[in-house]
């Protein structure tokens, strides 16, 4: 299971939310470049049609690829009532035949997409990932060199923490709060729901790009 | 133990309090738990224990005698396990009410005298008197007096300091974001700008959580560019596009492969692209070389004792696995799909019936086609004026082009069921009996096929696939009929009727041979719209 927030944030203000996270985090940036490539099963593999997806790092110097099938979300008026999402989640390094052998298995590509940003992991309560990407589209199939943005204005921002059944309360909380120190750049939500932009963001941005200003004492 | 006995006889004493003021007595339920009074005697009798101890000692010593210490170590632990016991009674309520001793034993006899000591660890007592040093600078030969006045000075001193430091910071606080964003003006975010905004949110976030926008049209999907270098070994150059559920033809002039190693998926229910295959069956006759005659095939279909391919079943009732794929058949599934899934395992099944034809069933390869077209034209039309349906080249025709007209009229009339199998045996080639034999079993398989789709109007033509790919082949040919006529609802016999024998149905089927002719009219003219199409048919089918 996993607990997961979005958001967006203008691409200038990028760089003032990476200084926030890495003053908030405490650890240095990782760069992200992954290829996520969406397979959907055919006709002959069960009643309903199931996804999956294939995600291929390519930061990494020998390229790992990851193989992730994103469950249905909690439900139930305990979950309307969090602001973050707990869906289940199956993750799992493979090999990179891998794509050949949901090929074989009938799942047909459905979409891919590249993810360009940057992601810092560290423990705050809760193991806590926050990817900043762009999110790239391919116009021919595979070419990831050739990725265009799919909204060059506007950045995905995206908070993740694996949880279990018996503490995804605390992993929540523990979210929530991170997410608070992000406010005034950028609203989080549950993913399908709409945020808009931070009016503040503009002057937290700025004071984050400054370098001091203010009188001398 | 003289704290216990003070506790037990301070309760104890105060029960004997007059009774104007509150007798204070142990909790009822700690009452339960402990007996004070017999812990009060266990006590007492303690305490006299060692005392009459204490008093041999001080006899032994007045005596200068050598103690016997057997006597005196079996003393001292009868003393100790007593001493234990009460206070593990006591334990159980002795959270606030008692101060007890605690024995010295093992594991806190060596802590022990460092934790009683009141002076400090050596260093941190140099710590202490460095820093009393420095504190005391100066002061150290006034009197005592004098000294603590010069520190509260000081204290003073630094606490105005501090103040002053707080009040200035705050002061520039204030200016500093006074002047930058005004008064009391919230910064707000212009109603256009954030229509756009939301624009562009909608597209990302639905491009990241479910793909909108993402997807390319069939005809895009062609490998075109150089594969990046996570994806060049994993896709081999000549797979070409492979499994997009799309639902543009399968024609693809550059995969050649498509067809070549669909033979080795004999009897294989998996939908997998030629591509796939490529590295799945050593036996590939053709390898990875573009033409797939019929020459080449590969093992024979008895290959699989199961499959129908192998005749002796033929004529059995749909095999479980029929009826399963029926089951999942009868779901909605994309059109697309079934389209892109026809083609390769049509080709494996026209490939695997007609083996031996000297027809090619290569996909792509245009002027083999041209001349299978024309064949399937030719029998078209002959059954057309007669309306027998004859299976094998027309059949070929079928398996090979997604989108061609001719066939789907050969899959009309086809429906005509057992005249077909008669005019089988007409065909000189050895293959036909193939054919036939697995054209018994096509109308259930077709049958499934259509109640997979709800649009199903049209009979399902028999094609003639053999078991091993049973209703996947047929799927994509009769979508293909629907999407090319799905308006026709020219009273098309159902498919149930189909379903259950093959010779049961064709009599129904007859009724329908009127309906196919505008039928086949509309389907030919949309199937000559077929981009894929125009290149390959010669000319119209009739």
């Amino acid at each position: 299971m996993e607990c997961v927030v979005q958001g967006i944030i203008e691409t200038q203000h990028v760089e003032a939310l990476e200084i926030l996270l890495q003053g908030l985090c405490g650890v240095h940036r990782e760069r992200l470049r992954i290829h996520e490539l969406c397979l959907k099963s055919g006709p002959n593999l069960g009643l309903v049609a199931s996804e999956v997806r294939l995600l291929c790092d390519l930061e990494q110097p020998e390229p790992t690829w990851t193989v992730r099938h994103i469950g249905g979300a909690m439900r139930g008026a305990g979950a309307e009532q969090i602001s973050v999402l707990v869906r289940t989640l199956t993750e799992s390094k493979v090999s990179k035949n891998a794509l050949r052998l949901f090929y074989s298995l009938g799942y047909k590509l459905d979409h891919e997409l590249l993810r360009v940003g940057f992601a810092f992991h560290f423990q705050r309560g809760a193991q806590i990932t926050v990817t900043v990407s762009s999110v790239n589209k391919m116009l021919k199939l595979h070419a990831t060199d050739e990725a265009v943005p799919v909204t060059p204005g506007i950045q995905l921002v995206e908070v993740t923490a694996p949880a279990s059944s018996e503490n995804y309360t605390e992993v929540v909380a523990a979210v929530s709060s991170f997410c608070e120190y992000l406010a005034p750049l950028l609203h989080l939500s549950k993913p399908g729901v709409t945020t808009g932009v931070v009016p503040t963001a503009a002057a937290a941005a700025a004071s984050l790009m400054s370098d001091g200003g203010g009188t001398t004492l | 133990m003289a704290a216990v006995e003070g506790a037990a006889t301070g309760v104890q004493s105060q029960q004997h309090q007059p009774p104007a003021r509150a007798v204070e007595r142990l909790n009822s339920a700690v009452q339960q738990q402990l007996n004070l009074d017999s812990i009060k005697t266990r006590a007492t009798s303690l305490f006299k224990a060692i005392s009459r101890i204490l008093e041999e000692f001080d006899a032994i010593s007045r005596a200068n005698a050598v103690p016997k210490w057997q006597d005196v170590m079996s003393q001292f632990s009868m003393v100790n396990m007593e001493l234990f016991n009460i206070v593990e009674d006591i334990k159980n309520v002795s959270k606030a009410f008692v101060v007890h001793p605690r024995n010295v034993n093992a594991e806190n006899a060596t802590i022990l005298p460092v934790m009683l000591s009141s002076k400090l660890l050596p260093e941190m007592e140099i710590d202490d008197n460095t820093k009393r040093e420095q504190l005391l600078q100066g002061m150290q030969n006034l009197p005592v007096s004098a000294q603590i006045e010069k520190l509260k000075a000081r204290i003073d001193m630094i606490g105005a300091a501090c103040e002053s430091a707080e009040k200035v910071i705050a002061d520039t606080r204030k200016a500093y974001f006074g002047t930058r964003q005004g008064p009391t003006i919230l910064p707000t975010i212009d109603k256009v700008q954030a229509a756009k905004i939301q624009e562009q949110e909608n597209l990302l976030r639905s491009a990241v959580n479910h793909g909108e926008g993402l997807r390319i049209s069939g005809d895009q999907r062609q490998i075109t560019s150089t594969l990046p270098v996570h994806l060049v070994d994993i896709l081999a150059a000549n797979d070409g596009p492979q499994n997009y559920s799309d639902t543009s033809g399968m024609y693809l002039k550059n995969t050649p492969p498509l067809s070549s190693t669909s033979n080795n998926s004999q009897g294989n229910l998996l939908q997998a692209s030629g591509a796939q295959l490529l590295g799945r069956s050593a036996a590939s006759p053709s390898g990875a070389t573009v033409s797939n005659s019929f020459d080449n095939t590969t093992a024979s279909p008895l290959q699989y004792a199961n499959s129908p391919r192998s005749g002796a079943s033929m004529m059995n009732t749909p095999s479980p696995q029929q009826q399963s794929l029926q089951q999942l058949q009868q779901q909605q599934q994309q059109q697309r799909q079934k389209m892109m899934q026809i083609p390769q395992h049509q080709q494996l099944l026209a490939q695997q019936q007609f083996r031996q034809s000297s027809m090619n069933m290569g996909q792509n390869q245009l002027p083999q086609l041209h001349d299978l077209q024309g064949q399937g034209q030719q029998k078209f039309q002959q059954m057309h004026g007669q309306q027998h349906m004859q299976f094998s080249q027309p059949l070929t025709a079928q398996h090979r082009q997604l989108s061609s007209g001719a066939m789907h009229v050969n899959q009309n009339q086809m429906n005509q069921g057992n005249q077909l199998s008669r005019q089988i045996n007409q065909f000189s080639s050895p293959a036909n009996n193939a054919m036939f034999n697995s054209a018994q079993t096509t109308p259930s398989q077709i049958s499934n096929m259509a109640m997979m789709s709800s649009q199903s109007v049209f009979p399902r033509m028999q094609v003639g696939m053999s078991g091993g790919n049973r209703n996947l082949p047929s799927q994509n040919l009769s979508d293909q009929m629907f999407n090319m006529g799905a308006a026709n609802s020219g009273g098309m016999m159902p498919l149930q009727q189909q379903q259950h024998s093959s010779q049961g149905a064709f009599g129904n089927m007859q009724q329908s041979g009127q309906n196919l002719q505008p039928n086949m009219v509309q389907m030919q003219n949309t199937a000559q719209n077929h981009p894929n199409f125009q290149q390959s048919r010669p000319q119209n089918q009739q």
